[in-house]
């Protein structure tokens, strides 16, 4: 094995590389790290690059993939390249599920017999408090996509994101019923707390953090590779660069290579105090 | 003059950048390389090999910074090394020489300092091969490795040169004020 694939394999490194597919939303959530919105650039990684790092990620030891954005949805070819990105190693893709109609369903369908999982944002058990953070009909748009997906075939996670590290108990236990009506197990619903980063840099509860804080999970952009999916936000329009490990992406080795070091030049431990991923 | 690119300040450091900001302002040269993390990991480590304290003299390095970087009208590296070269010993004189402000076969009498800025104007703007008497006269005073050093120092002077000219990067203030007390600012 090659050092990667033994720092994975002993845990020094988390097996999961995250791809910015792209920038561009169709929400402007309020706490939204990358500041993504309709207008935001798009700043894609192409589905050539996208599979050409997958397969230097499989090779280097690297054991799941996670795609996010902006939406990575509105990229039109993103099924065909989730297919692909798939095949090569467990794949997540992070979405609002505001664009599963028919024909996104159909596309996705075949892919249900690979190991691609979806995760999905639900903020809260109330279309209104739901909304405000996320977006016009965003409740609905969801409850409506989950058993659909759900009854293709795949695994949906659901991730939920409140100010603070808790999210109020009867509420918690709202949302929950509702998931698991949706078909989605408690196994699978995540809370975490609104970084204080990009857009949520001024939201009452948001939690700073340290590069200790987080998981080092490499991660890929078009503006390079950061330390964390945490890393790569946008404030105003411009993009921190304090967790930026590498501006060269590929191959794929190299910033693997400079993360490594980084990882190793600090105390072990508990790598996600606060519980971000 | 206004920099040509934002340098990177602590709060935006990356990752790899973060130590050379744990002492302060680390500079504009820290401050322009940052945007490259990968790029001034290893930069950073050659350059201060390089320029730094070696088996060669500080103040035969000085000297060999501050010539290549007149020659090559960098604002920021004459008037930093105008600065760092009176700090290390050279005389005023000797700086206004280096500068071209003088003759400096007028002040430099020594034969070996004159052969080595003889070598230094030769790889600085010649096109090909040092000439024969020049070569000569430097191998006279220095040793195989100390001329495969000298000729690396200037072409890393002379990266910083450019990197520092285009860039339009700051003289530091402290540097400045310092040159202005023996009138020696530079352009």
């Amino acid at each position: 094995m090659g050092v990667i694939a033994d720092a994975v394999a002993d845990g020094v490194l988390p097996g999961r590389v995250w791809f910015y597919g792209n920038y561009h939303c169709n929400l402007v959530c309020a706490y939204c790290l990358t500041e993504s919105g309709p207008r935001s650039p798009q700043r894609r990684l192409t589905a050539e690059q996208l599979v050409r790092m997958a397969e230097q990620a499989a090779a280097l030891g690297f054991t799941e993939l996670g795609v996010t954005g902006g939406e990575p949805f509105l990229v039109r070819d993103l099924p065909a390249t989730l297919g692909r990105l798939a095949s090569i190693l467990p794949t997540v893709v992070l979405t609002n599920a505001t664009l599963f109609g028919d024909r996104l369903l159909a596309e996705l369908a075949p892919l249900a017999a690979l190991p691609l999982s979806v995760q999905i944002s639900l903020d809260a058990p109330d279309p209104d408090v739901n909304d405000e953070l996320r977006g016009p009909e965003n409740f609905a748009k969801v409850i409506d996509a989950v058993p659909k997906l759900v009854g293709l075939g795949f695994r949906v996670r659901i991730a939920t994101t409140v100010p603070g590290e808790r999210l109020d108990a009867e509420d918690h236990e709202r949302l929950c019923t509702l998931h698991r009506s949706l078909g989605v197990p408690d196994d699978d619903h995540l809370v975490r707390p609104v970084v204080r980063r990009g857009r949520a840099e001024d939201t009452g509860g948001a939690i700073a953090f340290t590069p200790d804080d987080v998981a080092p999970e490499l991660t890929i952009t078009a503006d390079g590779a950061f330390w964390s999916p945490f890393g790569p936000t946008v404030r105003d329009g411009r993009l921190a660069t304090d967790l930026l490990v590498s501006r060269q992406t590929d191959p794929l080795e190299r910033p693997a290579h400079l993360l490594l070091r980084l990882v190793e030049g600090r105390p072990r431990g508990d790598d996600a105090r606060i519980g971000i991923r | 003059m206004t920099p040509r690119i934002e340098l990177v300040g602590a709060a935006d450091a990356p990752l790899l950048a973060r130590p050379y900001y744990e002492g302060g302002d680390p500079g504009p040269i820290v401050g322009a390389l940052a945007h490259v993390p990968e790029v001034l990991d290893v930069t950073l480590p050659f350059v201060g090999t390089v320029l730094g304290p070696t088996s060669i003299g500080v103040r035969t390095k000085e000297l060999v910074i501050l010539r290549t970087s007149a020659l090559l009208a960098c604002h920021f590296c004459v008037n930093t090394h105008s600065d760092v070269a009176r700090r290390t010993g050279l005389e005023a004189a000797e700086v206004r020489a280096l500068r071209d402000e003088v003759p400096y076969d007028t002040v430099f009498g020594d034969p070996a300092e004159r052969a080595l800025l003889a070598w230094v104007d030769e790889v600085a703007t010649g096109r090909g091969p040092v000439p024969d008497p020049v070569a000569d006269a430097l191998a006279a005073h220095h040793p195989t490795h100390e001329i495969v050093e000298l000729t690396v120092l200037v072409g890393a002077t002379m990266l910083l040169n450019r990197l520092c000219s285009a860039l339009a990067l700051p003289v530091a203030p402290e540097a400045l004020a310092r040159l202005d007390e023996e009138d020696l600012r530079w352009g």
